[in-house]
């Protein structure tokens, strides 16, 4: 930094110093300990992008205020949401309630067991919170009707939750198929204590 | 014109200097292990005090308070008599806010891990140490405003207005935020409640970001880059405007944490739209710090003081342009309880406060000692490991938000979730969780070697205590031809006052509706008090912090009322001081957990099973074991004071119901405790976790037709 003194001109010297490295004026009476400040302006396109930020504020809460923009209400865009889901509704074609036998439907029936039942009732079906599922004792009824309506309505004052909200009608079936058919005779490791009647 | 002498006393500087080492290791050890739990959940053994949810407090307001808030007194001590031309004004006053500072640092090592918690974030510690607060922080700020007072120079410099705007700003946040009722010692319920107690927190909590790591660090840029630079600052007129933007703006953001929340509309809408405004001013103190820079670049490739602060600042710019982002409401719905926000922080907390401090503690601990730094070459290796560090912690953590956050919107073409079991989720991205707490090693890593090398430096020199310099004395009087924003920059005390004014607008804007317009938290009639016991259960709940990773807080979305049940309303949290809607989901949302015909339901005996060992019931679960709350009596000997605490707050028991709360206690703890014995689980009726499985169960039940409680004889 040097001040600038061109001694072969008579115009008057500039009353400001300026900074060797870029050529940019230094403001006079700014220096802290040492440091100085360049009068340099704000880069244009910060300007332009502060200005583009304000505007787009503006828009918003306009939209929000005087134009109550449906995208800006959370309550319209969730029914808005929701309206969109109705099309293609939960209820697929109705079937019977028949014990399932095909691979296909026991290896789906399988992975909901693992996923959501075995929280509850073990990966084997022993029971731990919920009862065990291998043994000839059922608290509810051991045909597929009453354990596929369990597994619909569910218990919920014994703690067995409904799932016709979560699982479709084909995966409860799929579930109550593999319960009866390939959990219940199975031996698992740590059996829970028969719980309900005895039906062979 | 005379000169006249003084000196410097530089032992206010190292003495925080020292602090910020020792808790930077600290906070950040604490950070590497929970990361650790999160991914072996069995390392805590079943010790409460090392549990996640009571170690997470402890970890932020360590690294936040501790670490950054000792870095940021070191450079203040250091820089502001230097830039005032005068020492500090009371080197007692210093030493009490030091010492002060420590004690209550010390006070948050011990109570956090203790369940010592108001339960709301980065706001956790209890009565007593938040008044220590006040205090001490107020001593700070007479003795920075008597020291500008006592000055030699006319004008104060741009660093100087950001320590200001950071005293005032934090003293107004502290103390509105922390009016709490206090039921015990180490007990006390926030005077909001509900929507409106979620909005006094996140107008704190974003602004405590705001105030606390991002003003007074601009502060220290402003001196320490053009110092270790050896460049003028690149413009004093982008630093007017985006200084006073910046501060005026930034208030006004906290609601965009509640986007989709239960929070009215129009406060999410402010929330988004100055959230939008503030990149501007954010990367005007980007630019002032980078273009600084300019005809130095060549220094910035051999010092690692100059390249921290280039990684740092670049940081910061990455940060305030990934919040606005954030505060998208589109992008909201993606991010928020997911690991972005983790990331998001730690961008800033790593990048931008971390490299500051190395930077500034490796520039200024040579000159303290008069000596040369020890090693170069160690701190050069420090810089790649905490940049690596850096890299190795954000990155994998934004894949794993994005990837979760998917699975949770995924629905089948049947129309149901593709993963309905949370739990699903959670194991695809533990890999993620591994590559975090890598990253966290890498960069704790580097602060051994700070440590190391600043010690090796402090000892190959001798500590000067005493610098001298002069300067004539400070001009009185107007100076002719003085325009504008010159003027309040020869007046300090008037200039706080504009701050003040400048940071109190936004907030009153947003919480003089909020409070007193009835419309804002809509009444729903089946909405009524916690039972005593669920009252217990409620404060056991914030005290093992489940919260940090459990929200309570359906947002309006399909998938999410689908996975858990009908969307949260702001008439159903009226009685909640505090709010706990949380801000991540580690776990699901418990918000509806007490609604029996929901997904979300448990049976108590579950819920036992669960606290007991929440891998026997979910074997992928990452949830540390409760044993604690199994072999512990539920204390019932405040449960009089909890009443008339609440009553006290407005909510609604009958009166005299306090004297009658313990009996109504133990007769809904007999039905719970009886329920579980019915379902072969010997338990009494007087342990913790009768209560917290109480307080779960009445989760959402109100308003889905809950029976009735009565809080008359039974």
């Amino acid at each position: 930094m040097t001040t600038v003194t061109d001694k072969n001109q008579h115009t008057q010297e500039p009353d400001y110093d300026i900074d060797t490295l870029t050529n940019e004026k230094l403001l006079s009476d700014h220096e802290y300990d040492g440091i100085r400040e360049l009068d340099n302006d704000m880069p244009p396109w910060l300007k332009w992008l502060f200005a583009l930020s304000i505007v787009f504020a503006v828009v918003y809460m306009v939209r929000f205020w005087a134009f109550r923009a449906n995208d800006l209400y959370q309550h319209k865009e969730f029914e808005k949401e929701m309206a969109a889901v109705k099309i293609k509704s939960k209820s697929a074609e109705t079937f019977e309630i028949i014990l399932l036998q095909d691979a296909v439907s026991l290896t789906s029936g399988k992975e909901t067991w693992l996923k959501i039942c075995a929280v509850c009732h073990l990966a084997d079906g022993g029971g731990l919170v919920g009862p065990n599922m291998t043994d000839d004792y059922w608290i509810h009824g051991n045909t597929i009707d009453d354990v596929f309506n369990v597994i619909t309505n569910g218990v919920i004052e014994q703690g067995m939750l409904a799932y016709k909200d979560q699982l479709s009608e084909k995966q409860r079936l799929d579930v109550a198929s593999y319960i009866l058919a390939e959990l219940h005779g199975s031996s698992p490791a740590n059996p829970k204590e028969p719980q309900g009647e005895l039906i062979e | 014109m005379e000169l006249q002498r003084f000196a410097y006393d530089n032992r206010l500087s190292r003495m925080f200097l020292n602090a910020t080492m020792f808790w930077g290791f600290v906070g950040m050890l604490v950070g590497l292990t929970i990361a650790l739990e999160l991914v072996f959940p069995l390392m805590s053994s079943g010790i409460p005090w090392l549990s996640f949810g009571r170690l997470r407090p402890l970890h932020t307001n360590a690294v936040v308070f501790a670490f950054v808030g000792n870095g940021m007194f070191t450079g203040i001590y250091y820089s502001t008599p230097r830039l005032l031309k005068t020492p500090m004004y009371s080197q007692t006053l210093g030493k009490i806010h030091f010492w002060g500072w420590q004690l209550i640092i010390a006070a948050a090592v011990f109570t956090l891990p203790l369940g010592f918690t108001v339960g709301k974030e980065y706001a956790e510690l209890e009565w007593p140490i938040d008044i220590a607060i006040a205090i001490v922080w107020i001593i700070f700020g007479i003795n920075l405003i008597m020291t500008m007072v006592k000055r030699r120079v006319k004008h104060i410099y741009v660093a100087i207005w950001f320590y200001i705007a950071t005293f005032v700003t934090v003293a107004v946040l502290h103390i509105v935020n922390s009016i709490n009722i206090p039921v015990s010692l180490f007990k006390s319920y926030p005077v909001y409640a509900g929507i409106q107690d979620a909005l006094v927190q996140w107008w704190y909590g974003h602004n405590a970001v705001a105030f606390f790591l991002t003003t007074p660090y601009l502060g220290l840029m402003y001196y320490f880059v053009p110092k270790a630079a050896n460049r003028p600052i690149y413009s004093y007129k982008l630093s007017i405007i985006h200084f006073w933007a910046l501060i005026f703006l930034y208030i006004w953001a906290g609601p965009h944490h509640l986007l989709y929340s239960a929070l009215p509309d129009w406060a999410q809408a402010l929330g988004v739209a100055f959230s939008i405004m503030l990149i501007g001013p954010s990367w005007g103190g980007m630019l002032n710090g980078l273009l600084t820079l300019r005809g130095a670049w060549d220094k910035v490739r051999e010092s690692p003081v100059l390249k921290m602060f280039v990684v740092g600042i670049t940081a910061y710019g990455m940060a305030t342009f990934e919040g606005p982002l954030l505060s998208l409401k589109s992008v909201n719905a993606i991010s928020h309880f997911t690991d972005w926000t983790i990331a998001h922080v730690h961008i800033g907390a790593l990048g931008w406060n971390g490299m500051i401090t190395f930077g500034m503690l490796y520039w200024l601990l040579p000159r303290l000692f008069n000596t040369r730094l020890y090693s170069k070459k160690l701190a050069n290796t420090h810089f790649w490991l905490a940049t690596s560090g850096m890299l190795f912690f954000a990155i994998p953590l934004y894949f794993a938000a994005f990837t979760q956050s998917l699975m949770w919107k995924e629905f089948t073409e049947a129309g149901y979730l593709r993963y309905p079991n949370f739990i699903e989720t959670v194991v695809q991205i533990l890999p993620m969780y591994y590559l975090r707490a890598l990253g966290g090693a890498l960069y704790l890593t580097g602060v051994i070697l700070l440590i190391y090398n600043l010690v090796m430096t402090a000892r190959s020199g001798s500590f000067v205590r005493f610098e001298e310099d002069e300067a004539p004395a400070l001009r009185t009087g107007k100076i002719s031809g003085e325009k504008g924003h010159r003027i309040i920059e020869s007046k300090p005390v008037l200039f706080t006052i504009l701050a003040l004014i400048a940071i109190s607008i936004g907030g009153l804007v947003e919480f003089v509706p909020m409070f007193m317009v009835k419309s804002n938290v809509p009444t729903i009639a089946a909405v009524q008090p916690y039972t005593p016991l669920e009252l217990h259960g409620r404060d056991i709940y914030v005290r093992e912090g489940c919260y940090l990773c459990h929200s309570q807080m359906v947002r309006p979305f399909r998938s999410e009322v689908e996975r858990y049940g009908d969307y949260s309303k702001a008439g159903e949290v009226v009685y909640d001081h505090p709010f706990q809607f949380g801000s991540k989901r580690t776990g699901p949302d418990l918000a509806r957990a007490g609604v029996q015909s929901g997904p979300m339901y448990k049976p108590a005996s579950w819920h036992y099973n669960h606290f007991l060992s929440p891998q026997k019931m979910v074997a992928q679960s990452i949830m540390p074991p409760y044993p604690w709350l199994i072999k512990n009596d539920l204390d019932i000997s405040t449960t009089n004071r909890k009443i008339k605490a609440m009553q006290y707050l407005g909510v609604p028991y009958p009166e005299g119901f306090a004297d009658k709360a313990n009996a109504h206690l133990q007769q809904q703890a007999y039905e719970i405790a009886q329920n579980l014995r019915d379902n072969g689980i010997q338990i009494e009726d007087t342990k913790e976790v009768i209560a917290l499985i109480a307080y779960i169960h009445r989760l959402g039940r109100d308003i889905h037709g809950g029976e009735k409680v009565h809080f008359s004889e039974r």
